[in-house]
């Protein structure tokens, strides 16, 4: 008798659907309505008081830190911060209320994007309890009420699949792009400078980055960087220029998350329970720029 | 509460992410900002629509309300749903007293509480370029909203069956 012995994935995904992808109009649909789901305004200058863009940051990078732990779906940090920026663009909110708004779009972010969503108990644990589940369901309603329930945003994530089949690559290196470029993605989530830009100029900078940063170790390309950026500029309709600039900026942020990383790492482990690990996502921590 | 076999995610217990990242929380503020916010979204929602959510009853405005019954909906729509009870995603209860646009009238048949409810052109104006309620910034849009999520609705144009 011949056993058969295999670790399956618990979690159920979808496979990618053909249809969908080798569709142009789905991508053309996803560019044509991505504006619809930006922030309304830049909120710090022009509706928040007491919240302050380095808050941002700190809830940003602990709800990294809540999704990379609960191993949540690549798309539910991205489509998390999205709601809460959607938020604060209307509804001015004290600091002390910030946490639990990241906890509740992290909660509807994965009721959306996942098969066994996080649960409100777990989510209030991570706030060191200090707000209550029923809370946290309360807020749930404000939170959807002021979004109008258009919770299906589209986030870089949905343009990745449609921009990398378009790109002349070899099969093999195809996942380890795709992961890179996500992980380029969950930072750009962090900084408060990409939260008005369109996602899909978020995903084409992503994918460039990556690719560019790969290709110095390793032949991942037949294309030039330049020649790379001209080719996601067309895939998209991005401008040239905005989308070089966009790349630059993620590839700084990503050098400025690395230095941080690797101060932290200097300063020994005394210190490293009080720093934020995730400040820097982990799998870009290998990353050489 | 016990976690789901099969459960692949970790237990947060005595991670570094538990933390607190903006100090003491006042649970009175926040219960109080929930039902100013709350109360916004329903007074909001009244405007737009000319129906009171909260006791289920229409109002003067654009929209003609009428009663549909007998619409076969699935019993997965109808209220005895999982939600009522206990709430199977979230783990926990539905608060009982400031979601008032879930609060329906609990033993009520819902069949006979969905509504349709119809755009009545404005004199003089065409009615699709009819302006939504005040301060409604998306009313161009209107004609695509679907009211799916608490009233299975259908909108049709009526020329003016009201009184001028």
């Amino acid at each position: 008798m011949e056993l058969l012995c295999c670790e399956v994935d618990p979690v159920r995904r979808a496979v990618r659907d053909r249809n969908l992808l080798q569709d142009d109009r789905v991508l053309q649909n996803l560019l044509t309505i991505e504006e619809r789901y930006l922030p309304q305004c830049s909120y710090f200058k022009c509706v928040q008081k007491d919240i302050q863009p380095y808050m941002r940051r700190m809830v940003a990078t602990w709800m990294l830190e809540v999704c990379e732990e609960q191993k949540c779906e690549e798309e539910v940090f991205p489509l998390a911060m999205n709601y809460l920026d959607r938020f604060l663009a209307g509804v001015p909110t004290p600091k002390s209320h910030l946490q639990l708004l990241g906890a509740v779009c992290m909660f509807l972010a994965s009721k959306l994007k996942e098969t066994s969503p996080l649960t409100a108990e777990k989510l209030c644990i991570y706030t060191d309890n200090s707000i209550k589940p029923q809370e946290l369901l309360e807020w749930e309603l404000v939170v959807l009420g002021k979004l109008k329930w258009n919770l299906a945003a589209v986030t870089p994530h949905d343009f990745i699949e449609h921009i990398l089949r378009k790109l002349p690559q070899q099969r093999e290196k195809l996942s380890l792009i795709r992961k890179h470029a996500q992980t380029f993605i969950a930072l750009c989530a962090t900084d408060f400078k990409f939260a008005m830009y369109p996602p899909s100029m978020i995903a084409t900078g992503s994918v460039g980055a990556a690719i560019c940063g790969l290709q110095q170790d390793e032949e991942v390309s037949s294309l030039t960087c330049d020649a790379l950026t001209e080719l996601l500029a067309k895939i998209t309709n991005t401008d040239v220029d905005c989308l070089k600039a966009c790349q630059e900026q993620i590839e700084a942020v990503l050098l400025n998350s690395l230095q941080q990383y690797r101060q932290d790492q200097r300063d020994g482990s005394k210190s490293e329970d009080e720093l934020d690990q995730a400040s820097t996502p982990t799998d870009v921590r290998d990353i050489d720029l | 509460m016990s976690e789901p076999a099969g459960d692949v995610r970790p237990n947060p217990c005595g991670s570094k992410a538990c933390r607190r990242l903006f100090g003491p929380v006042d649970s009175e503020q926040l219960s109080r900002d929930c039902d100013a916010l709350m109360a916004g979204c329903i007074q909001e929602a009244r405007e737009r629509w000319n129906f009171d959510f909260v006791t289920e009853t229409p109002l003067e405005g654009d929209f003609v309300w009428e009663r549909v019954r007998g619409l076969g909906l699935p019993k997965l729509y109808l209220p005895t749903g999982p939600w009522r009870g206990r709430d199977e995603l979230g783990g926990g209860r539905r608060p009982g007293t400031s979601p008032a646009l879930l609060q329906g009238t609990a033993e009520e048949d819902h069949v006979d509480l969905s509504l349709s409810c119809t755009l009545v052109p404005r004199s003089g104006e065409q009615a699709e370029g009819s302006p939504g309620g005040p301060g409604d910034s998306q009313g161009r849009k209107r004609r695509q909203t679907s009211m799916t999520d608490f009233y299975h609705s259908k909108r049709r144009l009526i020329f003016s069956k009201r009184k001028p």
